[in-house]
């Protein structure tokens, strides 16, 4: 009844359109993009031109698949993964894996207010100001249970992620050498590149993902029999983080590369856009990196608060008061100081912290994928809805795949000295 | 050495059996324990009865009372005099700690949430040996990762002790009796001491499955409750999932007001198919309710009402509570009518109470009462409320003939969920 009173007010109206039509793919697909993505997308359009813009395909194939699996389980048990590994593989592999979430996630959130800071720099602010004032913000937009309001504005905002392919269109590339690169890319292959190309699927790909998707699946209480809708929703989902992946490697594949501007923050690609491709788009890439930025420091900490929580079994949500959830909220509050405050010291590795995150990550993605692949061929928690054939020989490809890149990139080091 | 030995479902599992002889049996996998209460207090319910022991590549679940288990200097000795196989009935009437209990989600019944187990605590007594706790406290993690000594030796030199929480086994529902055939009727029976809104809290956070057994465990009337206080999505999953026989029954005992809201987000073929499982007299109701558009006063309004002739006494009307025992919403406001249902008067219960018996309620009855119109918009209920002070307001259709009443918790909710969704 209440819909229809809502509905009295045209404008309220079509934002209840909107958002009904927005499911949990198409978020978690806006959520990838992140300051951590941006980066290593700018990155690598910046040192190969567009002759890495073929790792989008595989990595679409797998972002597919796995998130359809996450969906799938969260829809026929109603169960969060964490719930589903802590039940099912015990505890030592469930704290194994949490651990590692915990301190991935507290670097992946370190790269987000790198990202409030650099992006607030371009127009002028002090990072000493604006972390701050972010992550205090933060801190209360979730603690006095608003969130929900700011997960629909950051995604009303996170529209302007799609302001970088007017970023790339003003920086005039060449279509047809994106084509050719696409099919034949020209490029060396060596420790260098190999790392990039984790970095990449990586950064596409996180594990916390799959825990935020499942949640979500859940929270909006989908049913198998509207599956086609959900399927829909993911892969439109999927579309826009690789679609968005795209133009950024594009626009900086088109004025960095050329040029021989090497960069080592999303920041830098910003910053060196303004002479080649004009005020007007440096800004708008910085705009969208703060929004995407805050948007992930937001989301991060406080799923990866709750599903520690749920996998140890304290309470957890944000409807909760302090004392019924102390270990939540605690959780929640230290992964975002500690975040912030690292960005805060003086000469602090940044880039350093970024690349082991992404090295945890790397790690971590296996180690998920297979409790997934093993709990959702598993016909006591799923019944009919186990993997078929072909979900299990793509899932499987992927989960392989992985671990030889993983361990290629773990032993790097060990031969570039 | 003391008679009491108490140890951690973790430190025992895994753990090899001896014989007399001192040769190795096997290795213990999981304990039995008896689940289904024969009746209050019954202390057999928590007897540890089974052993599951992997012998080379076999498993098997033997009698517990061949066992011994012995605790010397901290450390943990099984033996075994004989092994005696169970049989599938005896396995039946237990429940796997390891399997059911350990790292599942049970019910804390004092708490009245769901809580998850790092492990069970046991004592063996002279006269058998129990589970007697469930650990849900942090001890419990480190003890199962295998550096809960390591760490309380460091705290302990700072004076630092780690929390520990423990559920009485008494206190504990267990929710997840995966692979056995039990009656679930008896084995969820500690749910049915807690408040339907409590059980409905807890649905709302299981498993999909999980979700499903404890509520077809419920008797049609604390199922109708807690199908009441449940949200719209997980309304929606039961009575999806419950045989339509069995949720009709459900949906009688519930009022009409409710049911119709529910059935309202349902597909129309399911709602449909309810209805007509439903008897004729409720489902009819039901059917009317579904006809006022979903903004209107008709939509919100209950049609558990109680209404009197003017002539009726006082003396009458308490006697024909007595025999009715309405629910105590339906009290909030009872109604005078003409013949063709026209409304003319309210009273409450105070006016009852301080009445002589003998007076007739055209006397106590307050004329001209306020009242609503079925098709009125529902803002219009909650000013009304509160400028009169109303607990229900009385709803008539275009000849003044009375039809329902809005009682104030329902417009409470709905001014509740007005909010949420706009946050949302």
């Amino acid at each position: 009844m209440l819909k229809n009173r809502l509905k009295d007010s045209h404008f309220v109206k079509r934002i209840l359109i909107f958002f009904a039509i927005l499911g949990p793919g198409i978020i978690t697909g806006s959520v990838d993009n992140d300051a951590g993505g941006i980066t290593t997308y700018s990155v690598a359009g910046a040192m190969y031109g567009y002759n890495l813009i073929w790792t989008l395909i595989p990595s679409f194939i797998v972002l597919l698949v796995v998130q359809e699996m996450n969906a799938r389980m969260g829809i026929v048990t109603g169960k969060g993964l964490s719930d589903l590994i802590r039940e099912n593989a015990g505890m030592k592999i469930t704290f194994l894996i949490f651990l590692g979430l915990l301190f991935s996630n507290i670097g992946n959130t370190t790269t987000e207010f790198a990202g409030v800071a650099g992006s607030m720099e371009i127009f002028g602010i002090s990072k000493y100001i604006s972390v701050p004032v972010t992550a205090v913000l933060v801190w209360f937009l979730v603690v006095k249970g608003t969130y929900q309001i700011a997960e629909r504005i950051f995604l009303i905002f996170s529209l302007s992620l799609l302001t970088y392919v007017v970023s790339a269109l003003m920086s005039d590339p060449d279509w047809s050498a994106i084509g050719t690169a696409i099919v034949r890319p020209q490029m060396e292959m060596n420790t260098q590149s190999l790392a990039m190309i984790i970095a990449l699927v990586g950064t596409t790909i996180a594990p916390w993902m799959q825990f935020y998707m499942q949640a979500s699946v859940i929270e909006k209480g989908l049913k198998m029999k509207n599956y086609r809708f959900t399927l829909i929703d993911i892969a439109v989902g999927c579309v826009v983080t690789v679609v968005v992946a795209f133009f950024i490697m594009v626009a900086c594949g088109a004025t960095l590369y050329p040029n021989g501007v090497s960069i080592n923050e999303a920041k830098d690609a910003a910053l060196a856009l303004k002479p080649l491709a004009g005020k007007l788009a440096s800004q708008v890439f910085a705009f969208g990196l703060f929004i995407a930025s805050v948007f992930s420091a937001t989301i991060l900490p406080l799923a990866t608060a709750f599903y520690v929580s749920e996998a140890f079994g304290f309470e957890a949500g944000i409807d909760k008061k302090w004392d019924e959830a102390k270990e939540f909220y605690s959780l929640y509050t230290f992964i975002l100081v500690i975040s912030a405050l690292i960005i805060l010291i003086p000469g602090a590795p940044l880039i350093k912290i970024s690349i082991w995150s992404q090295v945890l990550n790397g790690i971590l993605l296996p180690v998920v994928l297979i409790s997934m692949i093993l709990l959702i061929n598993n016909k006591k928690i799923m019944g009919v809805y186990v993997n078929n054939l072909i979900q299990n020989i793509i899932g499987w490809a992927a989960v392989i795949i992985l671990v030889i890149l993983s361990v290629v990139l773990l032993i790097i080091p060990f031969f570039s000295r | 050495m003391t008679s009491l030995t108490t140890f951690y479902l973790s430190g025992i599992i895994g753990k090899e059996v001896f014989d007399a002889d001192g040769d190795a049996i096997g290795i213990i996998r999981d304990l039995l324990v008896s689940s289904v209460p024969s009746g209050h207090n019954d202390p057999g319910n928590q007897t540890v009865t089974g052993v599951k022991l992997k012998m080379k590549k076999e498993y098997g679940i033997y009698s517990f009372n061949t066992f011994r288990i012995v605790k010397t200097r901290e450390v943990l000795n099984v033996s075994c005099s004989e092994l005696i196989k169970l049989t599938e009935e005896e396995v039946a009437n237990g429940m796997l700690l390891v399997e059911s209990i350990l790292d599942k989600q049970i019910v804390d019944l004092n708490g009245r949430k769901l809580v998850r187990v790092n492990d069970v605590r046991l004592a063996t007594l002279p006269a058998g040996t129990f589970a007697i706790a469930v650990d849900i406290g942090i001890e419990g993690i480190l003890r199962r990762i295998g550096i809960a000594g390591y760490i309380k030796r460091y705290l302990n030199l700072l004076h630092i002790s780690i929390p520990t929480k423990f559920i009485l086994w008494d206190d504990v529902q267990a929710i997840d009796y995966s692979n056995l055939n039990i009656r679930l009727s008896k084995s969820y029976a500690k749910l049915h001491t807690l408040h339907p809104s409590d059980i409905a809290d807890i649905l709302e956070d299981l498993g999909k499955k999980s979700s499903m057994s404890v509520f077809s465990a419920l008797d049609e009337e604390k199922a109708a409750d807690v199908l009441e206080e449940l949200e719209t999505h997980a309304q929606i999953h039961i009575l999806e999932n419950l045989p339509v026989d069995k949720a009709a029954d459900v949906l009688e005992k519930m009022p009409a007001d409710e049911v119709a809201d529910i059935l309202d987000e349902l597909e129309d073929e399911k709602a449909e198919m309810l209805l007509k499982e439903m008897d004729t007299e409720s489902s009819q109701e039901v059917r009317e309710l579904l006809e006022y558009p979903d903004n209107t006063v008709g939509s919100l309004m209950s049609t558990d009402f109680i209404s009197f002739n003017q002539d009726t006494t006082v003396e009458k009307v308490i006697e024909e509570l007595r025999i009715k025992k309405p629910e105590p919403s339906e009290l909030y406001n009872l109604f005078v009518t003409e013949k063709n249902e026209e409304l003319i008067g309210t009273f409450n219960l105070r006016d009852l109470v301080i009445a002589d018996p003998k007076t007739v309620l055209a006397d106590i009855m307050k004329k001209e009462p306020v009242f609503l119109f079925d098709n009125q918009k529902v803002q219009d209920i909650a000013e009304l409320v509160s400028k009169y002070n109303l607990l229900a307001v009385p709803v008539v259709d275009g000849n003044e003939q009375l039809q329902g009443m809005v009682v104030v918790d329902d417009v409470v909710e709905d001014l509740i969920n007005e909010r949420r969704t706009k946050k949302r």
